[in-house]
């Protein structure tokens, strides 16, 4: 994504000394910064297949920071930290990930000539899953799971929350974020507290960055 | 630092003391060998009431909770995801046409249950709504009248010290409200001027949090510090939840509070009567012997309690000889029209829910049953991005470009009255827990009434947010709140589970006391109607017990 | 004639002037002089004006950074109490008779200020959605305390008017006796400062049982007042005096249950960033104290002229 920061020089992460973070909230984001990079649930082959999906869900470019989502996964269906219930038609979350992502590598090979999803094009991956979500998808290599309602069900519900769990997310949309104790005196939409982000006019995009880097 | 909330902490005598960060309150404890006077299974708006008001009358009570003892001061983060530790994440299945999300939506896991991590919204039922199949032609009567039901409602708002208008614009005059109603944010003040650009009345949301510092003699709290996360568990406790005012006095009055205990059966004797509980915690079944047993699990545990403990008396479930335990299951329409502003909003900030119309709970010129209201909403990053590819099916760049305008974002959501049907049921599924119970099958499909009121809530809901020039709008018409109704209350043992006083008619010492005994589920958020009731029945208790008819 | 512009000289501490030779150096100033009853009263009312204005200075400061200075408008007055502040000192170490044309100024332009205020305030609570309504006058800008600067500048302007006087015989203002009319105006003043806070109290819910003080012991302190500048001077009674000196402590009290008040604020002191925004204002309370302290030189002015 092409997109000028909207919040240059925002840093959730720099407040963390603040009164606007606690202790047990350092330790959840440290934990979450800390996600190994590597697989825990996931073997190898659903890895890589995992790993390919969240990247098109959920684009970073390369120039970024990357967030590995992949990861964020992988830990997510270890500890099995899910809302727990299942739609009658599909398994749970974890053997629903397990199937869905085999499926999803199974149809990429019947439809790009034995080539993998890892290995794909983003384009083709596009592709995919746009057709998995608009219903196309069906079939034997699917084992009874709905390719739509694992899209919608599992894949969108489930990897998108991923990123936004990340505080990069937090400064690319502005959010306060942790607040506790220190919550917000200035209620309105235009009034800013002092440790809140400032959103950067057309030119002004160098003030609003410093004002936004000593925010705390 | 204080212990895990996955370890228990209601234990060796004493208990949590919320207010006081890594301080115990002493705890009554009962040895499983005495029969204690009631067993309460659920610790939220009708367990945890009804824990605090009976011990206080001299009642010996364990209430049990599968949840932790959380400490709000301590154990919460700001943060969405981690605060999944606060809803019932164990296994559920979902089913039928409108399969009804469950977990961090409607279901809380905790000591204090949903009430930790509501939004605080403390509504009454419009009076003509309690007989509303008389005055209203749809859905059933209940069986207490509403000058009942309000009496016990202004209770409610004094002992849970509601934040509220000075002047209500609906419904009969009500007491003042204990507290002065929250300041406004943007969101607040644009439903507002929504509701006005249409012609329709608004108001300050009366809001179980608090505007003001509050002392009581189980510990003080600070007023709201407008962070937001109000969803996600209040770490200042502002939040008055059960956790914050029933428990502490349950406890203070002698009640014993067992956490992380999971209730899997309910043990009748031969006289059909209820003897006690079977539960799990620390790692054993084990089992508490009881007078009565009042099951107070909300809409969706309650009914699976009852039909697991089955027996050969009662094959159907307890409490079942109407065959309606797990029928009509009711949810509320949760639909929402978004769009984004010019302005900023930067809804994040406070309570999400700081301004509410009440005008189609009361007004009936509609050509569908049944009422309204819409309130502001504030989602926090997770909570929006789920609104997005849930509602708009957004993902890739899209979706990272759209959530780009969070901070100008708008949106009014309603809480929609659905109609009572016995299709609508929670069943036991084959699938086992954790615990090796059988766990609920939640079956719903919306009726045509439901269709009809939902379109015209997001035609007017649409209205109001154009009319002040939000643009882009979209829809979330799926979406659905609260559960109620799988015990329901009536005048008629063949047509309902429990009586007016929340006791079954098959078992004179199983009590129900929780969303399940709504005869019809209105078009307010439950809670305080919940904790209404229980309040009700505690003082219905207290005069059978005195009338030696307990 | 000539004897009374000797006596004006005097009081000026002007030496007397020699009507035959002309001076060879500079008139010496008379030695420090003890200041008059007159002055003496005049003097109080400067303290108490300043007092008024150092709580409007602080708290409009406060208030106004809570609002980002978003408008203009919002830094004129810290500009004018911080000038009636100075002034009020100015006027507390002069012992000159005759109303100073430059503290007149002031006075009267943070008289001005505050109506002007009081007028941006009502604008700030009628536009928004739902107009006067509670909301509103609860959490918009609060429509009493640009009045406060308004009464600092009504007791600095009875300041100068009462020194504006002989200095024997009783001091008039606008031809009425001085005492009565400070007496007045303060009990007036109090009343509405009692309104507001008041107000922020009823808002407040009245959790804290302190939170009636300020709407019980100024209105009777505004009663006694009254009754002292309506009624017989000479019965205006001991008791009179030391209730306005309970309430001038009163508003000193205010400050510290206040600080208690941040103190009650989630993360206490250490988040003072939200509480002393969010929180009671601390700098508000000492407006009675200066009210208090007008009243109290309004008592020695009617007690010192009660026979007449």
């Amino acid at each position: 994504m092409n997109e000028p920061p909207r919040y240059p020089g925002y840093d959730v992460l720099a407040k963390r000394d603040t009164p606007s973070w606690n202790a047990k909230t350092r330790d959840v984001i440290e934990q979450r910064l800390a996600t190994p990079n590597a697989p825990r649930f996931f073997s190898a082959e659903e890895w890589r297949v995992a790993d390919a999906l969240c990247r098109r869900i959920l684009p970073q470019t390369d120039d970024e920071d990357r967030v590995s989502l992949a990861a964020l996964l992988d830990a997510k269906l270890f500890a099995d930290h899910g809302d727990g219930f299942r739609e009658a038609s599909m398994p749970y979350m974890r053997e629903a990930w397990r199937q869905g992502l085999a499926a999803i590598d199974a149809e990429a090979k019947a439809r790009f000539g034995g080539r993998g999803f890892a290995i794909l094009t983003d384009r083709e991956r596009d592709a995919l899953l746009r057709s998995m979500q608009s219903g196309e998808v069906n079939g034997a290599r699917w084992l009874g799971l709905d390719a739509k309602a694992f899209f919608e069900r599992r894949i969108l519900a489930d990897v998108p929350p991923l990123f936004y769990s990340h505080p990069k997310s937090w400064n690319e949309i502005g959010f306060g974020g942790p607040a506790s104790p220190r919550g917000y005196v200035r209620l309105d939409g235009d009034r800013l507290d002092p440790w809140e982000a400032a959103e950067a006019e057309p030119g002004q995009e160098w003030a609003t960055d410093e004002r936004n880097r000593h925010v705390v | 630092m204080s212990s895990d909330p996955d370890q228990l902490r209601a234990t060796q005598g004493r208990a949590p003391n919320v207010f006081r960060v890594g301080g115990w309150v002493p705890m009554r404890e009962y040895r499983d060998s005495e029969a204690v006077d009631f067993v309460i299974v659920g610790t939220g708006a009708g367990g945890g009431t009804l824990a605090a008001l009976l011990a206080e009358q001299g009642f010996s009570v364990i209430a049990f909770d599968a949840g932790g003892f959380f400490r709000p001061l301590e154990d919460f983060a700001s943060d969405e995801t981690a605060q999944n530790q606060l809803y019932w994440t164990d296994k559920r299945v979902l089913d039928g046409p409108n399969p009804i999300k469950m977990g961090g939506n409607n279901s809380g896991k905790a000591v204090g249950g949903s009430t930790v991590h509501y939004a605080m919204v403390a509504l009454r039922f419009r009076p003509e709504r309690f007989k509303s199949r008389t005055t209203l032609g749809y859905g059933a009567d209940w069986p207490i009248s509403w000058e009942e039901m309000w009496h016990y409602y202004g209770i409610a708002e004094r002992q849970i010290n509601i934040s509220g208008p000075l002047n209500y614009p609906w419904g009969p005059k009500r007491p003042r409200y204990p507290y002065r109603a929250h300041e406004l944010n943007t969101a607040g003040k644009l439903l507002a001027k929504g509701c006005e650009a249409i012609g329709i009345g608004w108001t300050e949301t009366p809001l179980a949090t608090l505007s003001a510092p509050h002392a009581g003699p189980e510990g003080k709290s600070p007023p709201c510090v407008y962070r937001g996360f109000c969803r996600f568990g209040c770490s200042t406790n502002a939040k008055r939840s059960a956790l914050t005012v029933w428990i502490p006095r349950a406890l203070a009055a002698g009640a014993e509070v067992r956490d992380l205990a999971m209730v899997g059966r309910i043990e009748t004797g031969s006289d059909g009567r209820v003897t006690g509980v079977h539960y799990h915690r620390d790692g054993a079944w084990r089992f508490q012997p009881a007078k009565n047993v009042v099951v107070a699990g909300y809409a969706v545990e309650t009914p699976r309690l009852l039909l697991n403990s089955a027996t050969d008396l009662h094959p159907e479930g307890l409490a079942n000889s109407s065959g309606l335990v797990g029928k009509n299951l009711m949810t509320q329409t949760n639909a929402a029209v978004w769009g984004r502003m010019e302005e900023p909003v930067r809804w994040y900030k406070g309570p999400p829910s700081l301004a509410i119309t009440e005008h189609w709970n009361y007004d009936d010129d509609k050509d569908f049953f049944g009422g309204y209201c819409w309130m502001g909403q504030g989602p926090l990053p997770i909570e929006w991005v789920t609104v997005q590819t849930g509602a708009r099916g957004l993902w890739g760049d899209d979706l990272r470009r759209a959530m780009l305008d969070y901070n100008q974002m708008i949106g009014v959501k309603m809480v929609g009255e659905m109609l009572p049907n016995e299709a609508n049921r929670v069943t036991l599924a084959d699938d086992l827990d954790q615990y090796g119970l059988r766990v609920a099958r939640i079956t719903y499909a919306w009726g045509e009434n439901d269709k009809a009121l939902v379109k015209h809530a997001l035609e007017q809901m649409g209205a109001s947010i154009q009319a002040i020039g939000a643009k882009d709008m979209f829809r979330q018409e799926d979406d659905t709140a609260h559960l109620g109704g799988t015990a329901r209350m009536g005048s008629d043992p063949r047509l309902s589970v429990v009586d007016a006083d929340c006791r079954s008619w098959d078992v004179p010492n199983l009590w129900v006391c929780d969303g399940s005994v709504f005869p019809t589920v209105g078009g307010v958020n439950p809670s305080l109607t919940i904790q209404a009731i229980a309040i009700r029945t505690a003082d219905r208790i207290g005069r059978l017990a005195a009338a030696g008819e307990l | 004639m000539g004897d009374t512009l000797e006596r004006l000289r005097e009081t000026r501490g002007l030496a007397p002037q020699v009507k035959s030779a002309p001076a060879t150096r500079p008139p010496q100033p008379v030695r420090d002089p003890v200041p008059t009853a007159v002055v003496t009263a005049a003097q109080r009312l400067n303290r108490a004006a300043g007092v008024i204005a150092t709580s409007v200075l602080i708290d409009s400061a406060m208030e106004h950074y809570r609002g980002n200075f978003h408008n203009k408008a919002m830094f004129t007055p810290l500009i004018a109490s911080s000038l009636s502040i100075a002034v009020s000192l100015h006027g507390l170490s002069d012992k000159r008779h005759g109303a100073h044309p430059l503290r007149d100024l002031v006075y009267a332009i943070a008289g001005v200020t505050g109506a002007i205020g009081t007028g941006f305030h009502l604008y700030n609570v009628t536009k928004k959605v739902g107009g006067f309504d509670w909301q509103n006058v609860f959490y918009s800008a609060p429509l009493g305390a640009p009045a406060a600067m308004l009464l600092s500048g009504l007791i600095g302007f009875l300041a100068e008017r009462v020194r504006d006087n002989e200095p024997e015989g009783e001091p008039h203002v606008f031809g009425l006796p001085a005492g009565r009319v400070v007496a007045a105006a303060t009990a007036a003043s109090l009343m509405g400062t009692t309104a507001e806070a008041g107000l922020l109290h009823f808002r407040g819910a009245f959790h804290n049982p302190a939170m009636l003080l300020p709407v019980t012991m100024p209105p009777v302190a505004a009663v006694l007042l009254g009754a002292a500048a309506a009624g017989d001077a000479a019965k205006a009674r001991k008791g009179a005096r030391a209730w306005i000196a309970l309430t001038a402590a009163m508003g000193l009290a205010g400050v510290a249950f206040h600080a208690y008040g941040v103190s009650r604020g989630m993360g206490g002191w250490r988040n003072w960033r939200q509480n002393a925004f969010a929180g009671p204002p601390l700098p508000a309370p000492p407006s009675f104290t200066g009210l208090a302290l007008a009243g109290l030189a309004a008592l020695a002015l009617l007690k010192e002229h009660a026979h007449e």
